[in-house]
Parts: C-alpha cells; structure tokens; sequence
C-alpha cells in the first residue's frame, strides 16, 4: 500500500515559531513503539501522581488506557478503516483512527456517507490536561483535517463525525463550527459532532482564498 | 491523501486550539466517572487489585527473580508485569493473568477475579485478598509473616477451583 505524507507545521509553543512535522496516513510499528515507551510512561506516572493525590477518576486525562496496538490490529485487513499520525522531531505527536462506514445524523445529512473519528489522541507532553505547557499545538487540529480531506477524497465532500471528549466540545463547537448533536446516551453520554460539506469547505479554505 | 497548505494556514489552525486538548473516541470516557459507578463495587475492584498486584510481586520475589526474568518465564512483557505490580488501576489483559496462574500453578478463575478480569468476585475471596493485602505491606526482603500470608493466600487461590487441571 502507498503511504502518502504531508508537510505540515505546528506550532512550537516554547518557542511560538512554526516547526516542520510529517502528516502520515498510516500508523506503522515505529508509531506504535513510540506511544508504548514514550507515551506510555508519562501517562502511568500522571495517573500514579493523580491517583496519589485523590483527583477524582473523572478528571483523569480520558484516554489514558486507550491501547493503539490493540486499535491497529482491529484494523488489519479492513480496508474501512486508516490510520493516521503526526511525526515531529522524530518522534510520534498524535494518532488517529478513522472509519469510513459512518452516515451522517445532522439535519439534512441523515444517511449520507461521512468519515467517522473513531480514536484522535496527542502525544501527553502536547496535552493541556496534564498540567504543564504543552510542547507543540495543532497536533490535534492536523488530525482534524486529515479526516476533512480524507472525506472530500472519499467524495463524502468533507462530512466528518466523532464522540468529543469532554474537554474539546468546546472546541468542535465554536472554532471548528461542527454541528452539536448533543449528547449520546449510546457513547456514554458524549457529544456528537458532525461537520457538513459547507463547514468543510470553510474549513479547509487558504485565508486569501475566495 | 495528501494535504497541502500553506505554513501560515497551519500555524492559524495550531494558534485555534488556544488551551484545547484535542481528543475524540468512541467508549472514551473510561474509566467511567466516579458518580457513574457504584461506590461499593469500585471499592471491591480495587481491594482485589491491591492484593493481585501485591501477590504477583511476593511469589516473584520469593522465587527469587526480577521482573525480566519472570517475564521471560511466563511469556509476557515485563512492562505490563512492572505496571501490575505498581498500579492498582490497571486492568492486565485475560492471557497475562492465564500464563502468571499456570506460572504460579494457582487457580486461573480466581486469579481472574482478583485481578478484576472476573466480574462475580465470591466474598470468602475478597475477604482473603483484603487480609493478604493487608498483611503483606512490601519491604525490601520477605520476612517470614510475609512468607506465611503469601503461603495463607496460595492455599486459598489453590484449593477453591473444582476445575484446576493439574
């Protein structure tokens, strides 16, 4: 299969200068050893020091046990679902995987075919739900298009739809402009989300572009 | 797929996640928030816990190997051994908790519910776990109080399953 890379910046926030990063659409060994001894690590020792402090499990970072190896095996085979993943510095800085069976909720959408989000999660040093300045932004929001741009190949024409985490309705909501579906008692209660073709469009749209 | 956009498109879109962190998945949420579970249950999951991570390590020790060498002898990866030992929280995978109960020759179905793998966790076990736990607190060598509640809880984890293939 030909995997195809993007040119991609993120933004370093030490810095606030623009770094050169890799969008990937697959999510390969390297990626997976990366979360297991990179990843992994920090997110047991914040859970540990979490744990120890008494926060309540509601507050955990809510993807803590989230075990890529097991989703990439999930996928082997399956030509319905991809992977993706962010590389900068070296290094993995965000994974996802999507589905391409999901048909659309909101109104007007309803049963046409769009890019469902199954699994988006950064790297926990990229994360502002560990307590401490992230390293890079705009790992997630790479992630995002991928998925956008992914459905407009797909001539899905840009429909995407996820199950927000509690700390990104907000986000979906008001800066990526998705439709807020409320949430859904099926998907423990979690926001669903879509994002129409004309919401892609806008999306995706170059600032000078008209 | 390839996307190609300008470097101020991206920086534009990486400065919209302002203090976001990004996620997004099905069955997410989990472990289930606190208010969602009921108290008593969340309690015995972890008391059990307590005592599986705590048995693991003390029939490790009393072998006399390190977690590598365990690993090796069981067929597992000594990272999730390490995580077993020290986190309460973590859920080990069904085939890990098979290959320490035929490492150890204890029961798999009680080694099951100990480690919260098991849902109907039976009261005698719990109560043993507890009081193993309670009585085996680590410390650098293994006394012989240690020895004897580790003996105790082996005869219990031994002797309660009517289907152990020997």
């Amino acid at each position: 299969m030909t995997r195809s890379v993007s040119h991609i910046y993120l933004l370093e926030v030490a810095t606030g200068v623009g770094v050169e990063a890799e969008l990937r659409d697959c999510i390969e060994e390297a990626q997976l050893i990366d979360w297991q001894t990179k990843w992994q690590p920090i997110l047991i020792a914040a859970i540990k020091d979490l744990s120890r402090r008494g926060v309540a499990r509601a507050q955990w970072p809510q993807s803590w046990h989230w075990d890529w190896r097991a989703k990439i095996a999930q996928m082997e085979g399956l030509i319905a679902f991809k992977g993706f993943s962010v590389i900068c510095a070296d290094v993995t800085q965000g994974l996802m995987r999507v589905d391409l069976n999901g048909l659309g909720r909101a109104p007007g959408q309803e049963g046409k075919p769009l890019v469902y989000v199954d699994y988006l999660e950064v790297a926990p040093w990229n994360r502002m739900d560990m307590g401490q300045t992230p390293r890079y932004k705009g790992v997630g929001t790479a992630l995002l298009s991928a998925a956008v741009a992914l459905s407009v190949e797909e001539d899905f024409r840009g429909r995407i739809g996820l199950h927000s985490l509690p700390q990104a309705d907000r986000f979906y909501r008001d800066r990526c402009n998705m439709i807020d579906l409320g949430p859904d008692s099926g998907v423990q209660g979690l926001r669903y989300f879509e994002m129409t073709p004309e919401q892609a469009r806008i999306f995706l749209k170059e600032e000078d572009e008209v | 797929m390839r996307l190609e956009r300008s470097k101020k498109w991206w920086l534009a879109r990486a400065r919209l996640e302002a203090d976001t962190t990004i996620g997004a998945g099905l069955l997410a949420r989990d472990p289930e928030p606190e208010e969602d579970l009921e108290p008593s249950v969340t309690t015995a999951v972890e008391e059990t816990r307590i005592a599986f991570g705590r048995f693991i390590r003390l029939m490790r020790r009393r072998r006399g190997v390190s977690v590598e060498q365990l690993a090796t002898e069981a067929d597992l990866d000594a990272r999730e051994l390490l995580i077993i030992e020290d986190d309460v929280h973590y859920l080990p995978e069904p085939r890990t908790v098979f290959r320490l109960a035929l490492t150890f020759r204890v029961s798999q179905q009680l080694l099951m519910q100990l480690a919260g793998l098991a849902v109907a966790c039976d009261p005698q076990l719990r109560r043993e776990a507890v009081r193993f736990a309670a009585r085996s607190e680590p410390v650098q060598r293994l006394t012989p109080e240690q020895n004897a509640a580790l003996e105790a809880f082996v005869a219990v984890l031994s002797q309660q399953d009517p289907k152990k293939v020997t």
